[in-house]
């Protein structure tokens, strides 16, 4: 018999940050497998990361495959497992097994412009992609970032988010008004309308919740991105990760293992029950 | 290889396969079950069917993937607990529970395969019985591929004649069966076979119940998706997930630690079967819920059988028991239901 795939892998968190604080805490791990029994993902995809005694819940992972050295996680406190993480420390060990679902085609998108939309913890799975086509900048056309959250104060990475602002296009915003803020504020779909990313060869990737991606892609649809230029991520509950416990299906897909990440083109063809 | 068996010598073919753990039905309180056999002599095959499928034997309702603690160093260690692999036989499988293990075969055999459930399924043998009479007035075997003498997902079949037993042995595992007693079975006569296919066609005949024109109900399904019809056949619906914890083919689970002690932190980490009735199986902690009420629950038991599976695995994840009908308690009738899909306009 091959590894059994419901054993977790032992990983030591080995650096916290405090995203976000208030009421929707986000935190930053950074992981490093124990022994060297880890593995290697792509952008886009999923880990199931265990709390002991908690149970374990699906994240994505939000550090570039080009980065050996760790796997990152943005974690947005929410569940028993998430509250269970946000109270963990450095050097405590957690379990992970993975990673699952699909990825991101970023090599069928080079020499093209990418437009990333995110809003709020959305911006995780985008950070992967995003800094894996920075790292290979050479690769792709203009690289540009429209990125939203409620207050400022809930804005992930904004150290990472300044420095980032010398290398491409960044264009924040919130959600109403608020002291000092200098950029946008509106709707992260609003923000989009305004910005006018062109559509022409271009690829857009948008991650957030699902109200804000269903008017992100009416957006983008109004600026002219075709469905096959618009990809996006879907996220549900989820238990085994490998397509049988049978909960996080969209029609016949199993988002652990046909998903998360969807072009619009494909996406449409499935029931709209996500 | 068919062979005859008296219904007298039964219990000493049995009784050679103490190698094995025997279940068969027993009746407990009024209902059929599934139970280890201790008394060959006191198996009786003259059964309805069962409450539960066999499925509760190939994967039980409640399994342990691994035990966990914590190294006085605080460092956590996990066990892997895999089923201590025992052979088991199974008498007096209905053929269309023989047919619901090899669908969820499918689903567990598919890369990256489930240890848990092939540790136990390796290791089972199933002794099917034909159905005749039918065991349950809502059978509807015929409609899904089924039917009452169908040998699929077995290792032998026995058919009940009279006062003897047809015994076709249809896999190695069910020739190793029958040489454990090699000398209480005759070899079938031309007559018993003319017998057989009497009683199969007999059997077929018995089924009353029937999903009409079932070939286009996936497509007809795709198109409904968005129907109010839903809503009101769910109307009647309370939620008790009866219909998938029964159903021989259902197979979604949940995964959940449960403590021992929490210092030392002890515990162990199980699958329960779980259903895609209850609000919870989708719910995401933030309270979205994708599936949020009765007529989206209904729905998606009802297309995941007839509509992605048959997508997915190119069959029906239904094999015609009638469980879910019978033991409905608000009457809930899927048979009703297709046959309003195929006349919905």
């Amino acid at each position: 018999m091959n590894e059994n795939i419901y054993i977790p892998k032992l990983a030591k968190i080995i650096k916290i940050k405090e995203e976000v604080s208030g009421l929707r805490p986000i935190k930053t791990f950074r992981t490093q497998f124990v022994e060297k029994n880890g593995f290697s993902h792509q952008c886009g995809q999923c880990a199931m990361l265990s709390v002991l005694g908690k149970g374990e819940s699906m994240i994505s992972i939000s550090s570039s495959p080009l980065e050996k050295d760790f796997l990152q996680f943005s974690i947005l406190k929410m569940g028993r497992v998430t509250s269970a993480l946000h109270e963990t420390e450095v050097g405590e060990i957690i379990g992970i097994r993975g990673p699952y679902g699909n990825n991101f085609p970023i090599e069928n998108w080079k020499g093209k412009n990418l437009i990333f939309i995110g809003g709020g913890i959305g911006l995780a799975p985008i950070w992967s992609v995003l800094h894996t086509a920075l790292k290979k900048k050479e690769d792709y056309g203009k690289l540009t970032l429209i990125y939203g959250a409620r207050t400022s104060k809930d804005l992930v990475f904004k150290e990472e988010l300044e420095k980032l602002n010398k290398k491409m296009n960044v264009h924040l915003s919130v959600d109403v008004e608020e002291k000092d803020w200098k950029e946008y504020v509106g709707f992260v779909p609003q923000n989009v309308t305004d910005k006018k990313p062109s559509p022409d060869n271009s690829i857009s990737i948008t991650c957030g919740p699902p109200i804000m991606i269903k008017f992100v892609i009416k957006a983008l649809e109004e600026l002219g991105f075709k469905d096959k230029q618009i990809y996006t991520t879907v996220e549900n509950k989820m238990k085994c990760g490998i397509g049988k416990c049978g909960r996080c299906n969209i029609g016949k897909h199993y988002i652990c293992k046909d998903g998360p990440v969807y072009s619009w083109a494909e996406l449409k063809t499935l029931p709209q029950e996500y | 290889m068919e062979k005859i068996l008296t219904k007298k010598s039964f219990p000493a073919w049995v009784k050679n396969l103490q190698s094995y753990t025997v279940y068969a039905p027993e009746k407990q309180e009024n209902l059929w079950s599934y139970e280890v056999i201790q008394n060959p002599d006191k198996i009786n095959l003259e059964y309805l069917n069962t409450v539960l499928a066999p499925k509760k034997i190939t994967y039980p309702q409640r399994e342990i993937f691994l035990q966990f603690n914590t190294s006085k160093e605080g460092k956590p260690q996990i066990k892997e607990v895999l089923p201590e692999e025992q052979p088991a036989v199974i008498f007096g499988v209905r053929p269309c529970d023989a047919k619901a293990i090899t669908l969820t075969d499918k689903v567990f055999g598919e890369e990256p395969k489930d240890p848990y459930y092939w540790s136990r399924r390796n290791q089972t043998i199933l002794v099917g019985l034909t159905c005749n009479p039918p065991p349950s007035p809502n059978c509807f075997c015929l409609s899904v591929g089924g039917s009452p003498h169908s040998k699929e997902g077995l290792d032998i079949l026995m058919t009940d004649m009279g006062d003897k037993y047809h015994i076709d042995s249809l896999t190695k595992k069910g020739e190793k069966l029958i040489k454990a007693a090699e000398n209480l079975f005759k070899p079938a006569s031309p007559k018993d076979k003319k017998e057989l296919e009497k009683i199969q066609r007999e059997s077929e005949k018995k089924i009353k119940r029937e999903i009409k024109d079932i070939k286009n109900i996936p497509d007809k399904l795709k198109d409904m998706f968005e129907s109010p019809f839903w809503d009101e056949e769910a109307m009647s619906c309370i939620r008790c997930g009866i219909c998938t914890y029964l159903c021989p083919t259902c197979y979604c689970f949940d995964i959940t630690d449960e403590l021992t002690s929490t210092l030392p932190l002890k515990g162990k980490r199980v699958r329960t079967w779980d259903t895609c009735q209850f609000p919870d199986f989708t719910m995401h902690s933030s309270g979205h819920n994708p599936r949020p009420d009765k007529a989206s629950r209904l729905r998606q038991r009802i297309l995941h059988k007839f509509q992605y599976h048959v997508e997915n695995y190119q069959d029906y994840l239904c094999t015609g028991c009638g469980r879910c009908i019978s033991l409905c308690p608000m009457g809930i009738d899927i048979i009703e239901i297709l046959n309003k899909v195929r006349d919905y306009e």
